[in-house]
């Protein structure tokens, strides 16, 4: 019976519940189409690496652990092809192929001289192409790579590089420059992580790649069969000795998954937040959907009431409508989930990440989430309106107001608003005045979540205070309708409130976000301004330089010096005995005109010619002073003990955290082969030399190596600008969800409040209001809520923005900059969405019948 | 009101009442061959047939009938708020029918005033800003002495600034008469202004209609149900299945009330024929019986 009520409740006012399910839709949409869309990628590349590995596979120690990679320039550690004869002499080893494999070669296409492969993160891989009982890639047009010559590319890269066999390919390596021809061309068995692949025969891999013949990165190993992997392992590790790290294809497998999983994570969790907020911002929407509903059928339920139903039971009626709505809802929102997936798939497909959508992986859980989702949140926000029902007095039925003035705000309202606020407040500026102390990120944290919280509360009498302020002119500027645009909008402060609380949390995000960015930025250019002495910076963008572009800079004329950098990872014990794992940079003496390192004791100068510097942050944590000594065991290479000769300041990114040894160090330190390449060059040219011009050469000398980039200081501040640009769009772009669903809950407060001002408009047009001013009015109202929302959304953003650059004052962000013109931009596109929102509800208002809103019941 | 009443009214400064002075026509507005119908085919309804009616300017006219006789129907069209199917509606010397939305709207505005029954002011402006309102919709200023007098005269002077939720039905009705006689409209329309309201307050209301009239020639139509409110009247015109039956000169609340049973004896059964609403005749019959 009471299904049946609500049900036709529902569809009664369907146009009005409309945009309630159309949040609920969309927020669902996004939490599924992430969870399916993750599920997939990770059953993929289970598959993936699960069908690929060796049964066992043996590497040297330390080679391509994560520790390593995270420093750039690691050169591969290899094993002699003696491992490779032991390990297939193994019992239970049907056969073993040696492999290799090493990440620091660039694909150039000869023809346009760029670089090809990808471009994101993920890594172009060349090794050796050889027989494996399960391929990751079987030929699909041409054949094998055959002698120095020749050279097999993957499918997806030849194809977006629009390269097939014949086709001529250039690879540079640590080794050389390497002129091949695409004998053939590769494909998947199962998906193209989104990495490129180029291929050799086994001594050309070893020799471009290695340098030398006879070693190789791996083995990969394959089991006849009559014992476990596990088993296996065990005796080639015995056979092999400590030096060795053996893994079973279980192990291989998990230790890939763990590159592509933490992306994949990284993305999905990103994307949950913010379908998150979408879905918090719904809330508000559904809270106002609701209220206005239980509104209008104040009369009707009070009918109710008076011919005996219970509070329970009008409570419930209300429920249940939230109920079915959350059902509909969900199952719309699973379905749209799904085909956001799939455009997920499709999009990241687009990005080089080959996953197959017509497997998608849609398990148990996923369901139960979106409805768990989509009913609890409509029905929780519905349960605010539906107490409120529930205590609408039958006296209710018999008053003839229009629309029933909502009590305004109440104080106890206020207080909580208002205590929670300050409490925010006091958490921000605690957060503020920690200095990147250990407590500061999670003050910030409670404070944005309080300062969100208490406004939000706060908001219907923020509304009234802000709005009578926002809208005293307009009465002047727009007349009539001005006036009553100003007071509609003041007339129901809690749904005024609610609507604009909506947009605030977007637009308080963007401007947070847009306030520690463009901090990020002019910060990040200061400290290049004060410390940067060089005036050019050479990196690459696999993140190590080889040799050959090493010597293509110190040979460019006009230079005065170059300083190289590397990264070595090391093992620093101090004198209080305790050992880290830190990466070591060892740099040129030069280094110190290039990058003005500041000392707080000792110098820095110094230090690069003999002896160690060490941070202020370091030195502090192991009581280091100038001339203590630090043993430093370089991985892979001997162990040197050097004496303190600086501690530097740790005021600025570019030298916090960071310990420095001179080149020669290291070169003593590691065998040529285990020398990491350079990670950056740093140049300045010669006193009186035209800077402009040796930027020029300098670019030309560089132009056989498309993933070498030189800039000079300006063009380097534009690059870091522009990363943290792309970074703050994709921030934007997934705020667009939220702001998009808060858009959708103005013009459903419009449009609710047209339909329930009905008579009121027909009065109005009775008394000689003409439509233009009709819509005008409805369009100001519609403004000054969004700009309220602004007003509120900035003001919060701000202080987060602020809050959160002092927080992370000590690790670089030590300038403030307020986006002057993305604040600008926020309420001018406020002032637009308002615009934007009231052409519906003001063209449906204009067109209403005179005569058939006088007549409304 | 009764000291309201007390107040001089029209007082020579505030100059002479609209139309009242001679040049102007005689007849204020006027329907030639007014034919109203509802919906098509076996629907259809025809709420005013060939309707010929002349509003004499300066006059109070009441307009009576029963329930569905096409009373509000005939209000509506007169005052440009409904378009009719057939025939023509003067205002004054201007032609309404055939004027486009725009022009009837400032029509409206500025030559019409309106009292309706309930929900005559907007909820979120208070009494003086409701009076004003329609002279701040066509961007005018109100005449301060004459809204002075106005609203001395309502007697709610020390209610402007309230807002209609914080005033009695009868307040509210007043509001409504001073906004409709504020801009000083060239006719003002009220459709049952009183239905909403005890005898007291309905005669408060109806006695300053009245002296808006005598004293400063205001043109007043009033839909009633009442023969008392009737009876306040210059004319009577009594409307049954959309045609003017007939019509009462200076009429008195008795001389109505005894028509209007004659009239309902004689007519009852075609109008039991017509397709109105069943519910809806039978609350205005009751309304009828209550009234008498
Ligand atoms: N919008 C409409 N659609 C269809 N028929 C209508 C419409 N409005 C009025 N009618 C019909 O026109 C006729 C006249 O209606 P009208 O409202 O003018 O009557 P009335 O005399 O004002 O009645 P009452 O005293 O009950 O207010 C009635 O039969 C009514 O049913
Ligand atoms: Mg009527």
């Amino acid at each position: 019976m009471m299904l049946r009520t609500s049900l036709r409740n529902l569809l009664a006012h369907k146009g009005r519940v409309a945009l309630s399910l159309v949040a609920v839709v969309l927020s669902v949409s996004f939490v599924s189409g992430t969870l399916v869309f993750a599920d997939t990628a990770t059953a993929t590349f289970d598959r993936l690496f699960a069908s690929t590995a060796a049964d066992v596979s043996v590497s040297p120690k330390g080679a391509g652990s994560d520790d390593d990679r995270q420093y750039g320039g690691a050169r591969a550690a290899t094993l002699p092809d003696s491992v490779v004869r032991r390990v297939a002499a193994q019992p239970g080893v049907r056969s073993a192929a040696g492999d290799v494999s090493v990440q620091d070669a660039t694909v150039v296409d000869p023809a346009t001289g760029k670089a090809i492969g990808p471009t994101g993160g993920a890594p172009t891989i060349a090794g050796n192409w050889y027989e494996t009982p399960n391929p990751a890639l079987r030929i699909t047009s041409g054949r094998v790579p055959h002698g120095p010559g020749e050279a097999v590319l993957d499918a997806d890269t030849a194809g977006k590089a629009g390269l097939g066999t014949g086709d001529a390919l250039r690879v540079v390596t640590p080794f050389g420059d390497h002129r091949l021809t695409i004998s053939g061309v590769a494909t998947f068995t199962t998906t193209n992580p989104g990495a490129a692949l180029v291929f050799f025969d086994t001594p050309t891999a070893q020799r471009y790649l290695l340098g030398r013949t006879g070693v190789f990165t791996s083995v990969a190993a394959y089991g006849d069969g009559s014992r476990s992997d596990d088993r296996v392992k065990a005796e080639v590790t015995a056979e092999l000795g400590p030096s060795y790290t053996v893994r079973t294809a279980a192990e291989s497998a998990a230790q890939a998954k763990v590159g592509v999983g933490g992306f994949l994570d990284f993305m999905k969790y990103a994307m949950l937040g913010f379908a998150g907020i979408s879905l918090l911002v719904g809330a508000f929407l559904i809270v106002n959907t609701f209220s206005m509903l239980v509104a209008q059928r104040t009369r009707e339920i009070g009918l109710l009431r008076a011919v005996g139903g219970s509070r329970a039971q009008v409570n419930r009626s209300v429920l249940a409508e939230a109920l079915l709505l959350g059902l509909l809802g969900s199952t719309l929102g699973l379905a749209a989930g799904l085909g956001l997936a799939v455009g997920l798939v499709r999009l990241i497909g687009s990005l080089g990440m080959h996953l197959d959508a017509s497997e998608l992986s849609v398990r148990g859980y996923v369901p139960a989430v979106a409805y768990a989702i989509g009913v609890v949140v409509t029905v929780l926000a519905a349960w605010l309106p539906a107490r409120r029902a529930s205590r609408i007095s039958p006296m209710a039925a018999l008053r003839d107001h229009g629309t029933p003035a909502e009590p305004s705000a109440h104080r106890v309202r206020a207080a909580v608003g208002l205590v929670l606020t300050a409490a925010g407040a006091a958490a921000l500026a605690g957060a503020a005045a920690s200095h990147g102390g250990a407590a500061g990120g999670s003050l910030l944290g409670l404070g944005v979540v309080l300062t969100l919280v208490g406004f939000v509360v706060a908001g219907p009498l923020l509304a009234a205070g802000v709005v009578r302020v926002l809208g005293a002119a307009l009465p002047a500027l727009f007349g009539p309708a001005g006036t009553l645009a100003q007071r509609n909008a003041l007339r129901n402060p809690r749904r005024t409130g609610a609507t604009a609380a909506a947009l605030m949390i977007g637009l308080a995000l963007v401007t947070g976000a847009s306030v520690v960015t463009s901090s990020m930025v002019s910060s990040a250019s200061s400290q290049i301004d004060r410390s940067v002495g060089a005036d050019y910076v050479v990196r690459s963008a696999s993140g190590a330089l080889p040799p050959q572009v090493v010597r293509a800079v110190t040979g460019t004329s006009g230079l005065d010096h170059v300083s190289r950098q590397k990264q070595v990872p090391a093992t620093v014990t101090t004198p209080d005995g305790r050992s880290t794992e830190t990466g070591v940079n060892a740099v040129s003496p030069t280094y110190a005109r290039d990058l003005r390192v500041p000392a707080a004791s000792g110098d820095f100068g110094a230090a690069l010619t003999r002896g160690i510097s060490v941070d202020q942050g370091f030195a502090d944590a192991h009581r280091l002073k100038v001339g203590d000594p630090l043993k430093v065991a370089f991985r892979g290479g001997a162990t040197e003990t050097l004496p303190v000769a600086a501690v530097t300041a740790d005021d600025s990114e570019l030298y916090k955290g960071q310990l420095f040894v001179g080149l020669a160090v290291a070169e003593r330190a590691l065998p040529a082969d285990r020398l990491p390449l350079d990670v950056m060059l740093l140049a300045a040219a010669a006193p009186g030399a035209d800077t402009g011009k040796v930027y020029a050469d300098l670019q030309k000398s560089l132009a056989d190596y498309p993933q070498v980039q030189v800039k000079d200081q300006a063009d380097y501040k534009a690059l870091i600008r522009k990363q943290v640009d792309q970074l703050l769009s994709m921030v934007y772009g997934l705020l667009g969800l939220a702001i998009v669903v808060a858009v959708l809950g103005v013009v459903n407060t419009l449009a609710l409040s047209v339909v329930e001002r009905t008579r009121e408009i027909g009065l109005l047009r009775a008394l000689g209001l003409s439509r233009r001013q009709l819509r005008r009015m409805v369009r100001l109202e519609s403004v000054v809520i969004a700009v309220f929302g602004a007003v509120l959304g900035t003001g919060l953003g701000l202080a987060w923005g602020t809050a959160a650059q002092r927080v992370l004052e000590s690790q670089g962000l030590d300038l403030l900059t307020v986006p002057v013109g993305t604040i600008a931009a926020v309420f001018a596109g406020a002032a637009l969405v308002g615009l934007l929102a009231a052409l519906g509800p003001a063209f449906r208002a204009s067109r209403m019948n005179v005569l058939a809103a006088i007549a409304t019941d | 009101m009764t000291t309201a009443a007390a107040a001089p009214f029209g007082s020579p400064a505030a100059g002479a009442p609209a139309g009242a002075a001679g040049g102007a026509p005689a007849v204020a507005a006027s329907a030639r061959q007014v034919t109203k119908a509802y919906g098509t085919g076996e629907t259809r309804v025809t709420a005013l047939d060939a309707v010929d009616v002349d509003i004499a300017r300066g006059r109070f006219t009441a307009i009576m009938g029963p329930s569905g006789s096409g009373k509000s129907t005939l209000m509506h069209c007169l005052a440009g708020l409904d378009s009719v199917t057939s025939g023509r509606i003067l205002i004054g010397d201007t032609e309404i029918t055939g004027l486009k939305d725009r022009q009837l709207t400032r029509l409206r505005r500025d030559k019409i005033g309106f009292i309706f029954q309930a929900f005559n002011l907007l909820p979120t402006l208070n009494a003086l800003e409701n009076i004003t309102l329609p002279m701040d919709i066509a961007g005018r200023r109100p005449d301060r002495a004459w809204l002075d007098q106005v609203v001395e005269t309502v007697g709610l002077a020390d209610r402007l600034r309230h807002r209609p939720a914080q005033l009695s039905g009868g307040q509210q009705q007043r509001v409504a008469v001073a906004r409709a006689l504020a801009s000083r409209p060239e006719i003002i329309f009220g459709d049952e202004p009183t239905g909403n309201l005890d005898s007291r307050a309905g005669a408060e209301v109806l006695t300053f209609l009245r002296r808006s009239v005598d004293e400063l020639g205001q043109t007043i139509v009033m839909v009633t149900h009442d023969p008392v409110a009737a009876g306040y009247a210059d004319r009577v015109l009594f409307l049954a299945d959309g045609r003017i039956v007939d019509e009462m000169a200076d009429p008195t609340a008795d001389a109505v009330l005894e028509r209007m049973l004659r009239f309902s004896g004689a007519d009852a059964p075609a109008a039991g024929a017509r397709p109105a609403p069943a519910p809806d005749a039978l609350r205005k019959g009751a309304d009828d019986r209550t009234a008498g």
